[in-house]
């Protein structure tokens, strides 16, 4: 393939993902992950503080990375950011691994690179957490930038390779602690395609040879991103020890899963088919499919050895990867990509082996025009996820996700806040559980006078409090205190999750007072 | 005891001497007025909530509703009567299950119908004197349906003799006044209402989506009274 064509083959690719990921990127209400994710990143903007939690929001390269995001745009702090700013960084780290996928044209051949980057452009799966502000998106880019240059330091090891392949698994260290199980089987692949060449090709691996100083490099370089990350640029230095530390909070949570556990085989249903209650069907079986011609061609004699290694290399870690995670039953969903990026570069290369074995003229049509069909179809069902049904529980990627309903609340309070004589400087107390109140203080940034509390014991008075948030069943706590004064209403916040939104009488009358003059709706 | 008068009026003088310069010193706060810091207390991180994607699974209100009196010979009378509804055409299931007797929360028992405001009326046959009316829209999940008024009348096309018996349209988002009535969360239970004996032939209930969408949703209404002999 010529340049110039795989040029603009990746380019349209290119644009197509733009197409998928970009557009309405504020349409979807914050997940409460999300918002989490953004509070803490809006305390680095805001005040250059960070520290690493050994319990809970993963590794810190998110948040820098966010900084250039949020510079760019111009903000100060997290009022001038919005859902949609936020989420052009995984977005940005999407679009990029396209680009790397472009490097490895020599490791699994330009068409096979083209098959697996415009499956990576248009799966569902993928496309729907490139819009998610989680730590996924930059994960997969840096354990891409490790299997590229893991691979290429196990075919040549040179110094540089081991500086850039120390660089790469540094950040995918600062990013998420599942990097341990990408990690283990990368290595573990890297040894058994070695197994799997001596006695056949004994030169091949045997410059494997990784010398002290190669070994000082890499541990250097993946040390050097890690140590500065973790401590907030040495400002935090325990942050480094619990690093190493966060392992046994997640091994002990992966230990006891609770609410998240579900069975080996949730992630290959997942992406198999989902169909829930009489919503629509969901497959990316297509991608599935074609990953296993991918490992049959692999194996069939007769193909260029650079490019067989190559996928035998990545099947290995596909199946490591997916066994593992498979195994740990403390499972969401966004947890299958690191092992479906595998899945989808063996899917490009099963692809370009079906296109090429295909008899000329007509069967090679037949096949490019079935397989566009196909990717037709994923790209539709990316879309449908995104604008119809992206906080619809009948997305299959649809996790614990906010409601569209509870986005009515936040709109009942900007607007009572617009009413009342201290607008968005007005108390307002939330009582409810952490898990009943996000993603509200994502949504109250702007409003000074915010308190959250868990139990209604321990709020205070509230005579006088404008504005009260409450879980059912604080609220039924709160009822002696709150007593005929105030106006109550329930929103959705999850399926099964309600929140009440408690208005004081003065507020309500005024709001009811801009109500007035409105017609009847009802139809005839 | 002179004594004791004497102190006592010696710590009334110091008391009120004291009240005076507290208020000069109250006074000269005023001045140099500034605002109260509040020290409110940050959201607390946790990890990924729970997904929930199954119904029937928790009640959020545990209380179980207590006996409600009715006169003697009271009856269900909407068993089996004719349904008509502002869109002849649900989404799902059919009209008729409003009053087909069955109540399960499962999947095939409901009828749902689009967003926005939309009724249902049930016909009696004839003018009854109703004592109770009891809506389940979906209890399977907790949800709260929002607008929902309950209306009694004579008129099929409820222009008069229409009686509002139940109203939590606390906004007048419906359009149909605004309602005292409180919203509540859907449960096994049903929601009872009392329309105080009023005589009607038709009710109409209407609703305008709910918590956890846009939609609609009847699974069973019955309508009590004391049929005239």
């Amino acid at each position: 393939m010529s340049n110039r064509a795989f040029a603009a083959g990746m380019l349209g690719i290119l644009s197509l993902a733009l197409f998928l990921r970009v557009p309405r990127l504020g349409l979807r209400p914050m997940h409460h992950d999300e918002a989490n994710q953004a509070l803490k990143f809006g305390a680095l903007l805001e005040l250059g503080e960070y520290r690493y939690d050994r319990t809970d929001h993963h590794g810190p390269s998110l948040y820098y990375l966010s900084l250039p995001f949020a510079w760019a745009a111009g903000a100060a702090g997290l009022e001038d950011l919005n859902e949609a700013a936020l989420r052009r960084v995984p977005v940005a780290f999407s679009l990029a691994l396209l680009l790397l996928l472009a490097l490895i044209g020599k490791e699994l051949g330009r068409p096979a690179v083209l098959g697996a980057a415009l499956l990576w452009a248009v799966s569902p799966a993928v496309v729907y957490y490139s819009r998610f502000y989680i730590q996924e998106s930059l994960f997969l880019f840096f354990v891409l930038g490790t299997m590229i240059w893991g691979w290429r330091y196990f075919s040549r090891p040179t110094l540089a390779g081991a500086a850039v392949c120390g660089l790469s698994a540094g950040m995918t260290f600062a990013t998420k602690e599942t990097c341990v199980i990408v990690f283990a089987a990368l290595l573990g692949a890297a040894l058994l395609v070695r197994l799997g060449y001596r006695g056949i090709r004994p030169e091949f691996g045997s410059e494997l040879r990784m010398t002290g100083m190669h070994l000082g490099v890499f541990i250097g370089s993946a040390g050097a991103v890690a140590v500065a990350l973790y401590s907030s640029f040495f400002r935090h230095l325990p942050g480094v020890a619990d690093s190493v530390r966060s392992y046994f909070t997640y091994l002990e949570r992966a230990g006891e899963p609770s609410w998240h556990a579900h069975p080996w085989f949730y992630y290959l249903k997942l992406l198999a088919f989902s169909r829930y209650g009489r919503g629509p069907v969901w497959s990316e079986a297509l991608v599935l499919g074609l990953a296993l011609v991918g490992i049959v061609s692999a194996f069939r004699p007769g193909r260029r050895e650079r490019i067989t290694s190559f996928v035998r290399f990545v099947l290995f870690y596909t199946l490591i990867s997916t066994f593992i995670f498979s195994l740990i039953s403390y499972k969401t969903p966004w947890n299958l990509l690191p092992f479906y990026l595998g899945v989808v570069i063996l899917a490009g290369a099963g692809a370009a082996y079906l296109i090429e074995r295909a008899p000329r003229p007509g069967g090679k049509a037949v096949v490019a025009v079935l397989l566009a069909a196909g990717v037709f179809h994923l790209a539709w069902q990316s879309q449908r996820s995104n604008v119809h049904y992206y906080a619809d529980p009948r997305n299959p990627y649809v996790y614990s996700h906010t409601s569209t309903d509870f986005m009515r609340m936040v709109r009942r309070i900007q607007d009572l806040a617009s009413l009342h004589p201290r607008g968005r400087d007005l108390l307002i107390k939330v009582v409810a559980d952490p898990y009943s109140t996000w993603p509200l203080p994502w949504y109250l940034r702007s409003f000074s006078h915010v308190g959250y509390w868990q139990e209604a014991a321990e709020a205070g008075a509230f005579a006088g409090v404008p504005l009260v948030v409450a879980s059912p069943e604080q609220l039924a706590r709160l009822s002696p205190e709150l007593g005929d004064d105030y106006q109550i209403e329930y929103y959705g916040l999850r399926p099964e999750v309600l929140v009440a939104l408690c208005i004081e009488d003065s507020l309500w009358e005024a709001f009811l007072k801009t109500r007035k003059g409105t017609l009847p709706k009802v139809p005839p | 005891m002179r004594k004791q008068s004497l102190l006592s009026v010696l710590a009334l003088l110091i008391l009120i001497l004291n009240a005076q310069g507290w208020n000069a010193d109250a006074g000269d706060v005023l001045q140099e007025k500034e605002e109260l810091k509040l020290e409110l207390p940050k959201p607390m991180f946790v990890g990924t909530p729970r997904n929930i994607r199954s119904p029937n699974l928790e009640r959020i209100t545990g209380k179980k509703r207590g006996p409600f009196y009715v006169p003697a010979g009271t009856i269900l009378l909407s068993a089996g009567k004719p349904v008509k509804a502002s869109d002849m055409e649900p989404i799902i299931g059919e009209v008729e299950f409003l009053t087909d007797g069955e109540k399960s929360g499962e999947d095939g028992y409901y009828v749902e119908f689009g967003p926005g405001i939309q009724w249902v009326q049930i016909d009696l046959g004839e003018s009854i004197p109703l004592h109770a009316i009891l809506i389940w829209h979906f209890h399977s999940q907790a949800r709260v349906y929002r607008d929902v008024i309950v209306q009694v009348s004579t008129d099929p096309d409820f222009i008069s003799g229409v009686t509002t018996v139940f109203n939590n349209d606390h906004d007048n988002s419906a359009g149909l006044g605004v309602g005292k009535d409180k919203e509540y969360i859907e449960t096994n239970e049903g929601r009872l209402i009392d329309p105080h004996g009023i005589s009607a032939r038709y009710i109409r209930l209407y609703s305008q989506g709910n918590t956890s969408n846009d939609m609609n949703h009847y699974v069973e209404v019955e309508v009590f009274g004391t049929p005239v002999k």
